[in-house]
Formats: structure tokens, C-alpha cells, sequence
């Protein structure tokens, strides 16, 4: 086990090299200089000159690649061209925030989901799974900064229970399971939208295969033909679409931490490219590609897991 | 009995809440609410977006200020400097300091030798976004720790202006400087009202009172500027009283919106950004008067100003802000007339109307004004062929000359040099000038005229050259004025500024130490 981890992890790195090498090419190719963004609308080309000197963007693009090829695999990121403030501090200051907001939606996601796609399933074209149907494309269809704003005019505006300004202290547990509760219930209703479709149409793939008929003819319960043998095997395509959507949650819930006020990697990366922080997106990337990493070789342990074929 | 004693429990039970309100101090710690994503730079030197302008403001200290609430360069007042004279030719300028004035921390009193540090450093362009500004210093020196001697190569409108609470004039402590390097952006020592506690990045800022303020401790204790980007949220924020001041979007619906909020007072002041049309006339179409004529004539400024609202903008006048020192309104500007517009098009060759493809940004409040510019000219048949793009990449391409049109939004210090200069002489013209900063334009045509109102020492003389300039720029349709858009903020109605806001260099409410809550 320890081995398949180790080797998944150094396969990674080829990855990731990959992945620099693009981020630094890409963010460089786009039109717009940090420069300019640092110095303003009245900046003269020999402030802009100067900058880029003490920036170290006049260099050879080799060089500058090089340079950061090092220092990236040796750990250190840089600090921001923008705020000059350390990258990997910046992202610690935030990482907890996202891994919070993607734990606790993906929770609410299975939680809800999974349940209400098998209930859906067994109750093929019956109420319940219209019912559940119609649900999920609600949740699929309605954005987050609708549906965000709606649950902070209900819980902020006129309950008054959660607060808009979401940003908790991260050495205060309460208040930061308080102020994680609306934007988790925000993401993880979208997520469990999805998890129910997918769930309930395993669930009926499943369902037909012969080896459940068998099973049944063998008068085994019917609780137990479900649950033993219908959801293990229908749970393979369910962690699929967990493990990424969780890859996709870590970055991408930037609209969800805009609406709630919540900081969070997604908020930063968007921000680097507006200010065309070159360090600072090429810093994110990196501890971005490596979380997706992370998070597939979870994904990959769990289909061990539930699946002993699936050898590790 | 009973019932007595019961009323009696219920009196004392309740008298603290009774009298707690005739007891209780008002608040001292203030909230801010900002739409951006997270500080930039905190050297005051680099200070160029309006959240970092805000809150520099709050922080620094220059040797002379505007007055608290106003951008009337007439009204510049002392500051680190208690006062100060000039030389016959208005050429050397003598800075007497204040003495006892503190910096935060204990970074000592503020001499002569950090006003020559700052000044020098906001004068090169390495450590300063505002080095052109100084392009006219000849020396900067200390005569003694408390004297400070300007001398000038060549004489400019507003000298107080360069060394005011604005851009390059904030004094920071040598010492912080030198001590901090690199790190002093993140953690910035100055003498103003409030001093830097800490940043949490994409969250807020936290300031403190610097108690040792020379003109006494401010009666806020505490200011937390929170960086919240999205408009509703910061709407939600402050209505649900998480925010005591409020950035405002320069818009009617949002102005009547917060209106409605109790005890809230819109604030509406200046400086108004002016919004401008720049045609390039070395191009095609544009090279031909006829066609820029055209583009001016299909302009509707009042639709425009109904559009944007009638409290929170005015029509552009000149192709210099209204208010502006030698700002003139009467330029010939050409009114709304399809007609006339449809004629001359006609007429320079172009009977069934053209298209022009032109470069602009998605940034929201800008996109939407393009918008209805597009759909006037579109009644004078002329197809605007937006080309949008993200912000920065907009900013970089108009600079390469890749728009034939162009849209821009901004402004300056208050006297129309930096203006015309700017924007309308070419030696600022992108690409190709001498010293390119926004003249997209490449018109020439004033040359002359800014250069010699530049110089002039004769304040009537200076004012007929600058009236001269903007009609010249106006006649040759070099651009066109669309409107004016103000700065809006909304507050309690118990904050009190301490002094009237009708306007602010800093792009937001100055806060003094004399602010507080009512």
C-alpha cells in the first residue's frame, strides 16, 4: 500500500513539471503586464522599465524559466510580484478555508445524495424519482450567486442567524463551523444534485444485471440484494464523480467564497490572473496540480476499497 | 406584597438595561467595506488603485494636505509642514516642519531628512508609481531637521500639489524604510491618524489609532477595511450593520436603493472621473475631421447622464473634468445632431454609414457605458465592432495603438496641466511619444499651449492658455467628453466624518482623527 503511494506520488512529478511549464508559458503569452497593473494607468515606459529590472521579467524567458523550475522544486514559490507577500504563506493563510468548504460540501453532497438516488432507483418512474429528478436539476440549474444570495437574505438579512461577512477565525472552531454552514450548504446542494443522478442511474444499471436476478432467485433479501449487491458495484461510478468534483470544488468555488465572503484558493487564483501575478499563479498552480494529485490518489484507494478487484 | 416585590425585582433587573443606554460609549471601532479583491501595494509611492488610494490616505501624512473634504488646490492647507515660501520666480520653495511630530511605532519624529528620503524616493521610478510627476526637481535637500528646500528646474502649476496628501507627496519614515526593504509594502510606517496593524490576505486590513498623532489621538480605535468584491454581498453586509461605510457604485438605482436603508446617508463628492471618446487621427477613418466630427455629433450626453443618474453624474463640458483648475466650459463642443452626422459621413465618403472595430474591457461599470454609446451611434449609422477584453489585457493593447477609438475614464489631480498633458499632448502619445503615457488621440494641436501654461508664472496668462488648448483640442474633434461620474459611498447617519465630504483626492472618505460616532 505505502509502495502504490509512493510510486503514485512520484509519477506525479512529470505532471507537474508539465503543468509549470505550462502555467509559465500561458501566463506569459496572455496580453497584460503586471507592470502596468502595479504601476497604474499614468505609468511612463521608464517606470514600467524599471519594475520589470526589479521584477527580473527583463530576463531571457529560459532564464526566468530555470530559475523558478528551481526554486519551485525546492519549495520555494517566491512572493507575490503584486503585494510581495510570501506565496506559500498566502496560501496557507487560505488552504484551510478551501479544504473546509470542500470537506464539508462533499459531506453534505453524499449525504444527501447518495440516498436519495438509490430511494429514486428502486422507485423507477414513481413519484419519488421524479420528485428526485426534478430536485437535481433544480440544484444543477440554479447558480451559486443566486441561490447564495437567497440563503443570506433568508439566514443573514432576516433571521439573523449566520453573518454575511463569512470569514472565520481559523483558531475559533465554532465560529468556523458557524460561518461554514451557508456556503457548504450552497456548494454541496449543487453536488448532490449530481451525485443523485449518478447514483440513481448506477443504481438501475445495477439493478438489471443478471447476478442481482440470481441472487433474488436464491431468496436472498431483497434489503440485502440491494445493499450488498447493488450499491457496492454501483458506488465505483459514484467516487468517480466524487473524487472530481472534489478536484474541481478546490479551485472553482471562487463564486461561493466571492458571494459569502469567504477566502479561499479559488478567490486567490482569480485574482492573480486579473493583477497578472505571474509568481503568485504560478505558485497556485503548482499546489493546485498537487492537491488534484492527492485527491485522485484517494479516489483511486477507494475503489480498492469498495471493489477488491480493483487491485491497488 | 408580592406583586410589589415582583415589580420591584422586575425594576432592578431591568435598570441596567434601562440605563445602559444613557451610559453607553459610543462605538470607536469602524468598518469598512471595499469592492476589491485584496490590497495592493501599501508604499503610499505605489498606491495607484483606490482601495490601496483609500486607505494610504488614512496612514500618511504630506507636508501640506487638501483640506479635509475638499480638492480645491486653493485650499491646501499645513500638514507635516507648519509653513512654507517661495522665491521671487517661484522656482525654490522652503518647507518649515513641524516639530514633535511622531511616526507610528517607535520609529521617532518626523525630520527633515524622511521628507528628503520620500520625496526623493517618489521622484525615482524603481521605488515610485508617481516619478513623472517630478519630472521639474531640480534638488530636494535639508537645510536643517527641520527645513526643507525644493528647487525647481523649470517652474509648474502647482508645486503644493506635488508635495500634498496625494500620490507622491506622503512622507514614510526613512528609518522603516531602510529597515524593511522589500517587506515595507506589506508593513508600511507613516504619521497619519492610523497605523498599520495587520493584513490577512483576501479579507481585510486592520489599522489602529496612532495615539500619538500630532493633532491629537483619533476617537476610532480601530478601522477594518474588509475586501468584499461582490456588490450584493457588500450591499447584504451593510444592511445587516456588519459594515459602518460602504463603497458605493455611481449608479441612480443602487443611490435609491440605499437611500431606503435606515439611518444611512448617502455621500455623493468629487473628483469626477470624465469619461472620454480618443480617436486616433493618424488612422483611417479618423485621419478625416468629418468622421470624428460625425462620431461627436451622434454623441447624446444627456441620454448618457440619464442612463448613469442624474445625483451621481453631469455632462463632460472640455475634455478636461469640470472644477479642474483652468477648466473652461465654453470649447464649441458640438451638440447632438444625427442629422448633421449622417451629412458629414455622407460627405467624407462614407454615404451608407461605417463600421469601427474598437478594443474594450469587460469591466462591468465601463462595458455598459460603451454599450449605449454604441447604440447612439448606431443611430447615425455608424456600427461600433466591440473587440472586448479582460481588463488588463485592454489596457496593454489601447497602448499599442491596436484601437482606432478608444474609451478611457479617469481622474487627476485637479489642474488641467496634468490633463492636457496626459492625454492630449504628444509627447504622451502611446507607442510613438516622446514619454507615452494616454494620448491616444496623437493630436498636437495644443502643443504649444500646454507647454508654455505650464511654465506661465502669470496665473491669468496660464488660464487663457489652457482655455485656448481645450477649444483648439475641442475644434479638432481630437476626442469627445461623454460624462462625469462621481465617487458615492454610503455611511451611518452617526458616523461623522468631522468636516463636510464634498470631495476627496483619496477616492474615499479621508478618515481624521476627529471621526467618530455620534
Amino acid at each position: 500500500m505505502i509502495g502504490f503511494i509512493l510510486r503514485r506520488l512520484i509519477a506525479a512529478i512529470p505532471t507537474l513539471i508539465a503543468v509549470l511549464t505550462v502555467v509559465f508559458l500561458i501566463v506569459r503569452v496572455i496580453p497584460g503586464d503586471p507592470a502596468l497593473v502595479i504601476l497604474g494607468d499614468q505609468a511612463t515606459p521608464e517606470a514600467i522599465a524599471a519594475l520589470h529590472t526589479r521584477l527580473g521579467l527583463d530576463r531571457p524567458l529560459w532564464e526566468q524559466y530555470f530559475a523558478f523550475l528551481g526554486r519551485s522544486l525546492s519549495g520555494d514559490f517566491g512572493t507575490s510580484l503584486v503585494t510581495n507577500r510570501a506565496i506559500v504563506s498566502e496560501v496557507a493563510a487560505v488552504l484551510p478555508h478551501t479544504l473546509d468548504l470542500t470537506g464539508a460540501s462533499m459531506v453534505i453532497g453524499v449525504v444527501i445524495g447518495v440516498p436519495l438516488g438509490i430511494w429514486a432507483a428502486l422507485h423507477r418512474n414513481r413519484a419519488i424519482d421524479i420528485a428526485a429528478r426534478l430536485l437535481s436539476l433544480v440544484g444543477l440549474s440554479f447558480p451559486v450567486f443566486v441561490s447564495g444570495v437567497f440563503l443570506l437574505l433568508a439566514f443573514a438579512l432576516h433571521w439573523k442567524v449566520f453573518p454575511v461577512i463569512g470569514n472565520a477565525r481559523l483558531d475559533d472552531f465554532p465560529d468556523r463551523i458557524h460561518k461554514l454552514i451557508l456556503p457548504a450548504i450552497t456548494l454541496g446542494l449543487v453536488m448532490s444534485a449530481y451525485v443523485t443522478r449518478v447514483t440513481r442511474s448506477a443504481m438501475l444499471g445495477v439493478l438489471a444485471e443478471d447476478f442481482i436476478r440470481t441472487a433474488r432467485a436464491k431468496g436472498i433479501p431483497w434489503r440485502r440484494v440491494v445493499w450488498k449487491h447493488g450499491l457496492r458495484n454501483a458506488l465505483i461510478p459514484v467516487v468517480t464523480v466524487v473524487g472530481l468534483y472534489v478536484g474541481i470544488l478546490i479551485g472553482n468555488s471562487v463564486l461561493t467564497e466571492i458571494v459569502f465572503n469567504r477566502p479561499g484558493l479559488g478567490k486567490i487564483i482569480v485574482g492573480a490572473l486579473n493583477q497578472r501575478d505571474y509568481t503568485m499563479l504560478q505558485g497556485l498552480m503548482v499546489i493546485y496540480c498537487f492537491l488534484i494529485v492527492v485527491v485522485n490518489l484517494i479516489t483511486d484507494l477507494t475503489y480498492g476499497l469498495i471493489d477488491p478487484r480493483v487491485k491497488a | 406584597m408580592r406583586l410589589k416585590a415582583a415589580l420591584l425585582a422586575a425594576v432592578v433587573a431591568f435598570a441596567p438595561a434601562m440605563m445602559a443606554p444613557a451610559m453607553a460609549q459610543p462605538k470607536t471601532a469602524l468598518s469598512v467595506g471595499i469592492a476589491a479583491q485584496d490590497i495592493g501595494r501599501l508604499d503610499p509611492h505605489f498606491a495607484v488603485t483606490t482601495i490601496d488610494r483609500v486607505v494610504v490616505a488614512w496612514m500618511f501624512n504630506g507636508l501640506v494636505r487638501f483640506k479635509p473634504g475638499s480638492i480645491n488646490p486653493a485650499e491646501i492647507e499645513a500638514d507635516l509642514a507648519e509653513r512654507w515660501e517661495s522665491s521671487a520666480d517661484g522656482k525654490t520653495w522652503t518647507f518649515h516642519l513641524r516639530r514633535g511630530v511622531k511616526f507610528h511605532g517607535d520609529f521617532g519624529e518626523v525630520t527633515a531628512d524622511d521628507v528628503v528620503f520620500s520625496l526623493k524616493k517618489a521622484a525615482q521610478p524603481s521605488t515610485s508609481a508617481f516619478s513623472a510627476d517630478f519630472r521639474a526637481f531640480e534638488t530636494v535637500e535639508a537645510v536643517d531637521p527641520y527645513t526643507v528646500r525644493i528647487v525647481l528646474k523649470e517652474n509648474v502649476p502647482s508645486l503644493l500639489g506635488l508635495v500634498t496628501n496625494y500620490s507622491g507627496g506622503f512622507i514614510i519614515s526613512k528609518k522603516a524604510y531602510e529597515a524593511r526593504g522589500d517587506s515595507f509594502v506589506r508593513s508600511p510606517i507613516g504619521s497619519g491618524p492610523f497605523a498599520f496593524g495587520s493584513v490577512t490576505p483576501n479579507q481585510s486590513l486592520e489599522l489602529v489609532a496612532h495615539e500619538g498623532y500630532f493633532r491629537g489621538a483619533p476617537q476610532i480605535k480601530k478601522i477594518s477595511y474588509r475586501f468584499i468584491p461582490s456588490d450584493a454581498s457588500r450591499d447584504l453586509a451593510y444592511q445587516n450593520g456588519e459594515l459602518d461605510l460602504n463603497y458605493g457604485r455611481a449608479d441612480q438605482t443602487w443611490v435609491n436603493r440605499t437611500r431606503q436603508v435606515p439611518n444611512t446617508v448617502v455621500d455623493v463628492f468629487e473628483p469626477g472621473e470624465l469619461a472620454t471618446i480618443s480617436f486616433n487621427t493618424l488612422q483611417k477613418p479618423f485621419d478625416d475631421i468629418r468622421v470624428r466630427q460625425a462620431v461627436s455629433l451622434a454623441i447624446n450626453r444627456p441620454e448618457l447622464v440619464r442612463w448613469r443618474g442624474q445625483d451621481v453624474s453631469r455632462e463632460g463640458q472640455s475634455l478636461v473634468p469640470r472644477g479642474y483648475l483652468g477648466f473652461t466650459a465654453d470649447n464649441g463642443l458640438l451638440p447632438n445632431d444625427v442629422n448633421r452626422a449622417k451629412a458629414l459621413l455622407a460627405e467624407a465618403g462614407f454615404p451608407n454609414g461605417l463600421t469601427i472595430k474598437m478594443i474594450h474591457t469587460q469591466l462591468p461599470e465601463m462595458l455598459s457605458a460603451i454599450q449605449v454609446v454604441q447604440a447612439q451611434l448606431r443611430r447615425a449609422g455608424i456600427t461600433l465592432d466591440l473587440q472586448v477584453v479582460e481588463h488588463a489585457t485592454f489596457h496593454q493593447q489601447i497602448r499599442q495603438d491596436l484601437s482606432p477609438m478608444v474609451y478611457y475614464a479617469a481622474a487627476r489631480f485637479p489642474v488641467a496641466d496634468i490633463y492636457l498633458t496626459q492625454f492630449w499632448h504628444s509627447r504622451s502619445a502611446v507607442k510613438v511619444g516622446a514619454a507615452p503615457v494616454t494620448n491616444f488621440s496623437h493630436c498636437n494641436v495644443a502643443d504649444a499651449e500646454i507647454d508654455a501654461a505650464r511654465v506661465e508664472t502669470d496665473k491669468e496668462k496660464q488660464l487663457a492658455l489652457w482655455a485656448t488648448a481645450q477649444r483648439k483640442l475641442i475644434e479638432n474633434a481630437c476626442g469627445v467628453p461623454l460624462i462625469e461620474t462621481l465617487l458615492v459611498f454610503a455611511r451611518r447617519s452617526n458616523l461623522d466624518y468631522g468636516y463636510e465630504l464634498k470631495g476627496s483626492m483619496s477616492l474615499g472618505p479621508l478618515i481624521t482623527e476627529q471621526t467618530r460616532f455620534r
